[in-house]
């Protein structure tokens, strides 16, 4: 049987009186594309903050192909592959595209605390340009972050996370702010993500969330209402009655 | 990048001709006066200056213990150094005290750091002015291993190729060397991945933890870094002092590294220097502007004009004026 990439069981996440997360089990298979889906407060993010060591879970256990990661900071987390973006680009705004590039492509190599620069056939920096070639971002290189447009952030944020080469990718909300047209560009990126790459995604926008993924999960409240695979979620009658209001 | 190094090395240059342009219009003893008691004096608070604005500037940290730090450093190199008065350890050539006084200072500046790890803005400045004064206060009460408020005296420095090092232009020029040194190396460092990842910590440290790195390790190194840097100053201003006592590191010398980084900016490393100087020359010649006890008044009012008219100090007036030609330019 093959070992999951994520595996949670009974995971809750609480912050006082608040229940955020509330014994969540599922697993996603390697490889697989899995859409989380759900409204506003569902805690979708808080559950991937839980997965990523952000806010360790108050109960329940994460397995990382098979390890438990439950008591792991965030830095050791990624360290074992997991890559991750955010609801908000969070960025180096004072550094280049290629120096937040390459300071993303380092965290995972020997040499973290080098005080010596890299030189130009440093491999790492080389990388670094690679992804930017990735992301479509080569003509940017040099251009200091703050002065991106809010796409071009988000297609930085993708290639920052892939930097590490994670066996488990974890994008919060990857469209949000995006313009309509700049969104077939972000589908197609997320298309070309190589398929051994184990992807879980926050989406609101279903046209950019049910085409990339195999299989989708919906919360409400916390709790996991919904597991099935996408060409049957908008059916649902639980997913119709989240999103549209109507009883079930 | 290489703009930055070039002009601060031009802006060192520049410097370095000064002693002569003095001797060539000033009376002997004047010029040696300008010489080591203004630039010379401005070099060493610029390089404790330095150590601040490099936390500031590159990693986001404000730490007021920067002075006691270099306190450390000066402390060490009269403890250990043969012919202090009074002999404490004593025994050690200049050679060997130096590097323990800036190995002592490192090791304080990691220790600021592990002790401050989890604190930021306001917070981290008020433990870094605890820990500071805490160290003042008890070099101050100790009088078996630091002699009390009294402190210890005759660190007259080695003697460099022949010639005293408390000679005016030796004491200037080895300044200058360091300083110049030094803030090349920090120019250098905030290009290497180390601190490229420290602008990270400075901009986001969450996502600098989610891309694998130990935020708190780098931090508590920064603070290492800096540790030397203002040890460096330490030991120049122990021997221009030819000594040390608890006011050197005491609220108010923390409060003026403090004053000098603002006045000169952080937005570029050469701010600590041209602050220090702004500094020293209101420092020794309130008494003939005004009145020597209402130095602090005369400080205040300088820091507050420069602060009102530019935020980002005398740095960031200089890039607004330099903006403001290149735009007229084209």
């Amino acid at each position: 049987m093959t070992t999951p990439a994520i595996s949670l069981a009974g995971v809750s996440r609480r912050f006082g009186a608040l229940q955020a997360v509330r014994d969540v089990s599922l697993d996603v298979m390697p490889g697989e594309r899995r859409a989380v889906l759900g409204p506003n407060g569902a805690g979708k993010t808080t559950l991937f903050n839980t997965i990523c060591g952000d806010f360790p879970p108050t109960s329940g256990q994460i397995l990382l192909f098979g390890e438990d990661i439950s008591a792991l900071r965030p830095h050791q987390r990624t360290r074992r592959g997991i890559g991750r973006t955010y609801q908000t680009s969070l960025l180096f705004n004072g550094l280049s595209v290629l120096e937040n590039l390459f300071v993303a492509v380092r965290g995972l190599r020997p040499g973290r605390f080098s005080f010596l620069r890299p030189r130009g056939s440093d491999t790492g920096m080389a990388k670094a340009r690679d992804i930017a070639e990735r992301m479509r971002l080569s003509h940017l290189l040099h251009e200091q972050v703050l002065n991106l447009s809010h796409g071009q952030r988000r297609q930085l944020e993708i290639g920052m996370a892939l930097a590490g080469d994670p066996r488990v990718l974890m994008l919060d909300e990857p469209a949000a702010g995006l313009s309509p047209g700049d969104r077939p560009e972000l589908l197609l990126l997320l298309r070309e993500l190589p398929r051994s790459l184990t992807l879980i995604l926050i989406e609101h926008d279903m046209d950019i969330a049910l085409p990339a993924a195999d299989f989708v999960t919906v919360m409400k409240d916390g709790q996991v209402v919904v597991e099935a695979p996408p060409d049957r979620i908008e059916d649902d009658p639980v997913v119709q009655a989240i999103y549209l209001g109507g009883g079930h | 990048m290489r703009e930055r190094v070039l002009l601060a090395l031009g802006a060192f240059a520049l410097v370095a001709l000064l002693p002569f342009l003095l001797a060539a219009i000033l009376p002997a003893n004047q010029a040696q006066f300008w010489t080591a008691n203004i630039l010379g004096r401005a070099l060493v608070f610029g390089i404790v200056a330095l150590s601040l604005t490099f936390l500031a500037t590159y990693g986001g940290f404000i730490s007021l213990a920067q002075m006691m730090i270099a306190g450390v450093a000066g402390y060490a190199l009269a403890v250990f150094v043969e012919g202090a008065v009074p002999r404490v350890v004593g025994g050690l050539g200049y050679l060997a005290a130096i590097p323990l006084g800036l190995l002592a200072s490192t090791l304080m500046g990691l220790l600021v750091g592990a002790i401050a790890v989890r604190t930021r803005d306001i917070y981290l400045l008020m433990i870094t002015l605890a820990l500071a004064m805490g160290v003042f206060r008890f070099v101050e009460t100790n009088i078996a291993w630091f002699n009390g408020y009294e402190g210890i005296r005759n660190v007259v420095g080695p003697n460099v190729f022949g010639r005293d090092f408390r000679d005016p232009w030796v004491f200037f020029y080895v300044a200058l060397g360091t300083a110049a040194l030094l803030l090349v190396g920090v120019l250098y460092l905030v290009r290497s991945p180390f601190g490229l990842v420290l602008q990270g910590i400075r901009d986001n440290p969450r996502r600098v933890a989610a891309l694998g790195y130990n935020v708190a390790l780098h931090r508590i190194a920064a603070f290492g870094v800096a540790g030397f840097i203002a040890g460096c100053g330490g030991v120049l201003g122990t021997i221009y002092n030819i000594g040390i006592s608890p006011g050197t590191i005491g609220l108010g010398a923390t409060v003026n590294v403090l004053i000098m980084s603002v006045i000169g900016g952080l937005g570029h490393p050469l701010g600590a220097f041209l602050g220090s100087l702004v500094f020293t020359v209101f420092d020794t010649f309130a008494a003939n502007l005004y009145d020597r006890d209402r130095f602090n008044t005369l400080i205040g009012t300088v820091f507050l004009v420069i602060v009102l008219l530019s935020p980002d100090g005398l740095t960031g007036l200089a890039s607004r004026l330099r903006r403001l030609a290149t735009g007229r330019r084209e």
